[in-house]
This record gives structure tokens, C-alpha cells and sequence, in this order.
């Protein structure tokens, strides 16, 4: 009988330790049979389905390679905790921002410069995130697939029913507000619940007027946002007021059925936000433009940056296969399928957006009068996107941009 | 004798070591790097108590522990006056009081971040439209949207979920009373609420300072209410330390600075903790 007890303890002793060592390494068992499996991790949550479409397309060309897609929502906090754990994801496809930046200079992505792939990508797309990783480090760590851009996105119809044109400067853009507001319009729909929506319209106002490099400068201390930043706050309070009712109550979800729905003349959003504003109201009529920061129609530029772009994990044992897949979503044809279905930009030479909702635009793209976004510049621990969100609340101008002084100093003496 | 204490020993010793390995070890860990600048990846130096100082200094995470104080406090009393409520009324001998009990403890089996998507919509769509039919202009906004309202949304989520296991205790408690003590009082003129603070009271006091303890611990470290609800606005008004320490380390970058803060913030609940049970058990009575 005790032989037996002691039998049983043992083995649910080894059990429990077989169990765990088990789960402790369960990520690299894919090389069984000649079968790789990669592991493709996305930041956005927009384009799973076209990314979903694309992989079936890959596996069936290359029958012993499958591609595990994982999206998962606050996607660079997991990313930056699974770095930590030593658990990179083979394949990284993110956008072109500060978290880029900062895992590039860490040495996390493999280097791409000299590669064939980026003989392909548009110059601009490439120097933008080689801005982002900075002079400390050089090299291009990752492929520029698609841009996008920081837009206003206006209904159509109800523009012509105040029979408004599309403004082109900062007096007319309020102008038509205030005609909107005075027809009993909604007009701005604000989504401020989600922090992060705020930096759309920041982002348009702050890269009109901000000065050339900022965030070297502020670094260098040769600038400050209390300084170079007042007109920007002035703007975000000039726009707040035309918001509705509860501008901090609705969320980027309800946002976009709200705007789908009618209930707004603009809405600031990147063209990300088209597909799922069509999915409440497939009929809409939607245009966009770059947000008119100045007076001088000539100086307002679009703010567009890097979306997706493709990093292989520098320490991948499957990079044969990572890069075959970026090849293929290279291709011509593939690169079209997901501009189209994303309503973005392509990255890539000779693949356009034909899309006739993005012809306001398409000159900035044709003329190159493009801008990059400022926030992507600002140190991540600072949460801008939070501290925004509060002094559109509290709309106390000098202390606000105080704190951004004071956060940015800090984190940075961290 | 010795068979009996391998038996024993074989059955801790397994334990302690995974305690070790997935609680202790980490902890100590982060203990280590709370001394560094680790961004949690790439390279790093010893700073010293740099870290520790800066936490002070840090107007963000000083207005991070004073939510969580507020919010811990008064979910704390809220929920140990409900559930002592519910427990008492499931103990008596009321009809349906079994399926009563499993009705009463079904928000504590839903996961927070379903019930949070819940909330959310009946404080985003539910109240407000509500509320604007009868023309309540109180309650027609969102009030996760507004600082200074957003906490008690929180509040009202942690609540609701969190009495189910309070009551589960305070029931267990009331078990242990004997009705020979409630027939004495009766005898002696007693009414109910005579009752509630002569005998009921003092006699679960063991199972309300578990319950205060636990209760204030768990509300101290409120991390998915939170993300479920606001992420931590609007602005940073409903920022907990767990959530500032899982923001700031993981997005921020400030994989050591946020340890440091963590290893403060263990600290505090410790002793926050210690002092509860003493002064709380204090008032404790034997029978």
C-alpha cells in the first residue's frame, strides 16, 4: 500500500515537471516532417482577413511552409513583452514608429540594406524609417509594404448639401465647421474614448507646424513644445469644439458606425478607418484630404507614413522561408490585392491607389508634398497620446505643454 | 513514523520547487533589475538607487497610487457591505436560496474581460440611451469618458464582480455560528439587529478580516478591470500602478524603471496588508 502511494506520488511529480517543461518550450516545434512553421505577427487588426487571404495563396505555392498569423490587440506591448521573454516572432510586420525604431537599434531585425527586396521600394518609404532608427545605427531593418495617411475623411453628400467645396485652407476648413455646425450638423465625429484617435488630428496640425527635426532639437534642448508647440495646442482646442456632445464618451468602433451612419460631416482618421466605416454603411459616399494646417495652401502637407513593413527576427531559424514570403508579398499582383482591400498605400514602384474615394489625396502623392508622422519621433514612454486626451478635456494650454516638456525629459533621463 | 514524513515531504518539496522557479525567482529578478537601466531588451549598466528616486519624482505614477487608493477603499467597504448583505439573507431559510447561491455567483466565473466588453456597452449605448428617452441629461454621456466620473464605472464593474467570493466566505463564516446563540438572544428579548451586532458580527469577525484583507489586496492591483474599461483614461485619470507598471515597462521601454516601481509597490501592499490583519484582528472574539 505505501509502495504504492509513494509510486503514485512519483509519477505525478515527473507528470507536473514533464508538463511544464513541455509548456516552457513549445514555440520551435514546428521542423517536424519538412514542414516550417512561421509565425507572421501583425500590429493591426484591420487587415487580418486580406493578410489570411494572401497566406492561403503562399501555402498553396509553397505546400511545405505554413504561416501562423497572430494579431493580437495592444500588439506592440506583447511584442516588446514576448522580446523580453526571448520569444521573437519570426516574422514581424509593423508599423514604421517609435517601437520600430527602438527594436531596430537593439538588434533585434535582421538587416536588409543592399538586399534586391528594397531595389523595389519607393526612396522616401526607406529614408523614413531609417530616420527612425537613427544615425547610432545604420542599416534598414525592415521592408516598407504599404503607407498610409493621416487624412480628413468627409462625407461627400452632406459637404454638397451645405454646399460646402473641400477647404483648402485653415480659415475656410472652420468656415465650413461653422456651417456645418449652424445646419445642426455634427461636425466633427470624435472618437477621444481610445486616446490614440487623438493623434490623428495632432499629428496633421503638429507636422505643419512643428519645426523641421523637432524631436533632434527638443533632445539637444534646443527646442521646447512650449515654445514651438502653442499654435498646435490653439488648433486641437479650435477643433474640439466642434465636436458633439460626447466626444470623450465614443470609441473608435462606434466611431466609425456613427460616421457610417451619417452622424458627422468630417472625421479625422487614416484611410485604415474606410474599410471598417463601410462595413456599417456599404453606400456611403466618402471622400478625404490632408488636413489644411495653414493658410498657405502650398505649404499644407499630408502626413503619411510607413504602415506595414516587414522585419525578419534577426535571430529567425526559419529566414530562407521568412524571406520567401516577403517576396511573394512583394510581387506586383499581391501588392495591389492589399492595397485595394486595405483602401492604402503601396510602398512598392508602379503599384497605385486607384480607389476614387482617395482622389483628394492622390496629388499629395504625386508631388511628393508628404510630411511624416511627428508622434512616431516622440519617446514611447511618454504616452503623448494620453496627455493629449487630457488637455482636450481640461483645455489648460500653458500647463500642458509643460508636462510634455517635463514627461519627455524625464523618460529620456530614465 | 519516517515513511509517513517522506510521504509528506515528497508531496511539499514538488511545490516549493515550482513556487520557486515561476514566483520567487522572477521576483528576485526583477528585484535585480530595478539596480539596472534594462529597456527589457538590448544592453544594460547598474544605475543604483536612480530608479528608486525617480519613482518619487514622478508626478505620473504619485497620481497612479492615488487612484488606486481611492479606487481599492471604496470598492473595499462596497463590496464587504454587499456581500455581507447577500450572505446573510442567502443563510436564512428562504425558498430557492441554493439556486439563489449559484445565481449570486456567476459574475465571479465570467472572465473580467468579457464582463468588461459587457459594461462597457451598458455604459457607452445602454444608460445613455436610456436616459435621453427620459431626458435625464445627468446620464446621457458616456461616463467613462469623463475623469472625473470614469473611476466609478470601475468601481461599479469591480463590485458587481467581485461579491460573488466575498459571499462565498461570509457564508462560510455564518455557517459556523450556532442557532442555540440566536435562541438564547430571543429568549432575552433580542430583535434583529440586536442580534446582527451582539452575535453575528463579532462571531464571523476572523472571516471579515479575511475578507477586508483580501478584498483591499486584489483591489490594489486592479490591472483588467481597468483595461477592459477606459486603458486608463480619460487622460490618465483611472491609471492603476499595475497598469502604469505594465504600460510604462513593456510600451515604454522602461523595462527597469517600472521594477523599481514594482518592488515599491509590493512593499506597500505588504505592509498595507500586515497592518490590516493586526488591527483588524485585534477586535477578533473567541467563543
Amino acid at each position: 500500500m505505501k509502495k504504492n502511494t509513494k509510486k503514485i506520488l512519483t509519477g505525478a511529480f515527473s507528470l507536473a515537471v514533464g508538463a511544464t517543461l513541455l509548456t516552457g518550450c513549445g514555440g520551435d516545434a514546428g521542423n517536424e516532417g519538412g514542414n516550417v512553421t512561421l509565425e507572421l505577427f501583425s500590429n493591426k487588426s484591420e487587415n487580418m482577413e486580406t493578410y489570411e487571404g494572401l497566406i492561403a495563396e503562399f501555402e498553396e505555392q509553397n505546400p511545405t511552409i505554413d504561416i501562423e498569423l497572430n494579431a493580437p490587440p495592444e500588439a506592440e506591448t506583447v511584442l516588446k513583452t514576448r522580446l523580453t521573454k526571448g520569444d521573437m516572432p519570426d516574422l514581424v510586420a509593423i508599423g514604421g514608429n517609435a517601437t520600430y525604431g527602438e527594436l531596430a537599434r537593439a538588434g533585434v531585425f535582421e538587416d536588409f540594406s543592399g538586399s534586391e527586396f528594397l531595389e523595389h521600394i519607393q526612396p522616401a518609404y526607406i529614408e523614413m524609417i531609417n530616420q527612425l532608427v537613427g544615425e547610432a545605427k545604420e542599416g534598414t531593418y525592415g521592408v516598407p509594404y504599404a503607407s498610409n495617411a493621416n487624412t480628413v475623411i468627409y462625407n461627400k453628400d452632406k459637404l454638397e448639401d451645405l454646399g460646402l467645396e473641400v477647404p483648402r485652407t485653415w480659415d475656410e476648413f472652420v468656415n465650413a465647421l461653422e456651417t456645418a455646425e449652424s445646419a445642426g450638423e455634427v461636425p466633427i465625429q470624435f472618437t477621444l474614448k481610445d486616446a490614440w484617435t487623438g493623434m490623428i488630428p495632432w499629428n496633421s496640425v503638429a507636422a505643419n507646424i512643428q519645426p523641421e527635426n523637432f524631436a533632434a532639437k527638443k533632445s539637444a534642448g534646443e527646442a521646447s513644445f512650449q515654445e514651438d508647440y502653442s499654435e498646435v495646442a490653439e488648433k486641437m482646442l479650435t477643433l474640439i469644439k466642434y465636436g458633439h456632445d460626447d466626444n470623450f464618451g465614443v470609441g473608435y468602433g462606434d466611431g466609425n458606425t456613427a460616421f457610417g451612419k451619417g452622424e458627422g460631416v468630417f472625421y479625422f482618421q487614416g484611410n485604415w478607418a474606410i474599410p471598417e466605416i463601410k462595413k456599417a454603411n456599404p453606400d456611403i459616399n466618402l471622400g478625404v484630404f490632408a488636413m489644411p494646417v495653414t493658410n498657405n495652401p502650398e505649404a499644407n502637407k499630408l502626413v503619411s507614413g510607413v504602415d506595414v513593413l516587414l522585419a525578419v527576427n534577426a535571430e529567425a531559424d526559419n529566414k530562407e522561408e521568412a524571406t520567401k514570403f516577403i517576396a511573394f508579398l512583394l510581387e506586383q499582383e499581391n501588392a495591389k490585392q492589399y492595397i485595394d482591400e486595405q483602401a492604402a498605400f503601396s510602398a512598392i514602384h508602379g503599384v497605385l491607389q486607384e480607389d476614387p474615394v482617395m482622389e483628394g489625396i492622390k496629388q499629395n502623392f504625386e508631388e511628393g508634398t508628404i510630411t511624416s508622422f511627428p508622434d512616431h519621433y516622440y519617446p514611447a514612454g511618454m504616452q503623448a497620446a494620453n496627455l493629449i486626451q487630457a488637455f482636450l478635456i481640461e483645455k489648460n494650454k500653458d500647463e500642458f505643454l509643460t508636462t510634455l516638456d517635463k514627461e519627455w525629459e524625464k523618460v529620456e533621463n530614465r | 513514523m519516517q515513511k509517513k514524513q517522506n510521504t509528506y515531504i515528497l508531496m511539499t518539496i514538488p511545490a516549493l520547487a515550482l513556487f520557486f522557479i515561476f514566483h520567487t525567482y522572477p521576483v528576485l529578478q526583477g528585484i535585480f533589475y530595478s539596480f539596472t537601466d534594462w529597456k527589457g531588451y538590448g544592453e544594460w549598466n547598474f544605475v543604483g538607487l536612480k530608479n528608486y528616486f525617480n519613482v518619487f519624482q514622478d508626478r505620473r505614477a504619485l497620481s497612479a497610487y492615488g487612484f488606486t487608493f481611492q479606487f481599492a477603499i471604496v470598492s473595499t467597504i462596497l463590496v464587504n457591505i454587499f456581500s455581507l448583505l447577500i450572505a446573510m439573507g442567502l443563510n436564512a431559510k428562504i425558498k430557492f436560496h441554493k439556486t439563489l447561491r449559484a445565481v449570486y455567483f456567476m459574475p465571479n466565473v465570467l472572465g473580467i474581460l468579457i464582463v468588461g466588453y459587457i459594461f462597457n456597452f451598458i455604459f457607452a449605448h445602454f444608460i445613455p440611451d436610456i436616459a435621453q428617452s427620459l431626458g435625464i441629461n445627468a446620464l446621457s454621456k458616456n461616463i467613462l469618458g469623463d475623469p472625473d466620473l470614469a473611476w466609478i464605472g470601475i468601481v461599479i464593474m469591480a463590485v458587481w464582480q467581485a461579491v460573488a467570493f466575498n459571499t462565498i466566505l461570509y457564508l462560510a463564516g455564518l455557517v459556523t455560528i450556532s442557532d442555540d446563540l440566536y435562541e438564547a438572544a430571543s429568549i432575552d428579548g433580542a430583535g434583529p439587529w440586536k442580534k446582527f451586532w451582539a452575535i453575528t458580527f463579532p462571531l464571523i469577525a476572523p472571516f471579515f478580516t479575511i475578507n477586508m484583507v483580501l478584498a483591499m489586496k486584489n483591489f490594489l492591483m486592479v490591472f483588467d478591470h481597468i483595461i477592459a474599461l477606459t486603458g486608463g483614461g480619460p487622460g490618465q485619470s483611472t491609471e492603476s500602478i499595475s497598469l502604469l507598471i505594465y504600460r510604462g515597462g513593456f510600451e515604454g521601454g522602461e523595462f527597469a524603471y517600472q521594477s523599481a516601481n514594482a518592488v515599491i509597490y509590493f512593499i506597500v501592499i505588504v505592509i498595507i496588508s500586515v497592518v490590516q490583519i493586526r488591527v483588524l484582528q485585534k477586535r477578533e472574539v473567541e467563543l
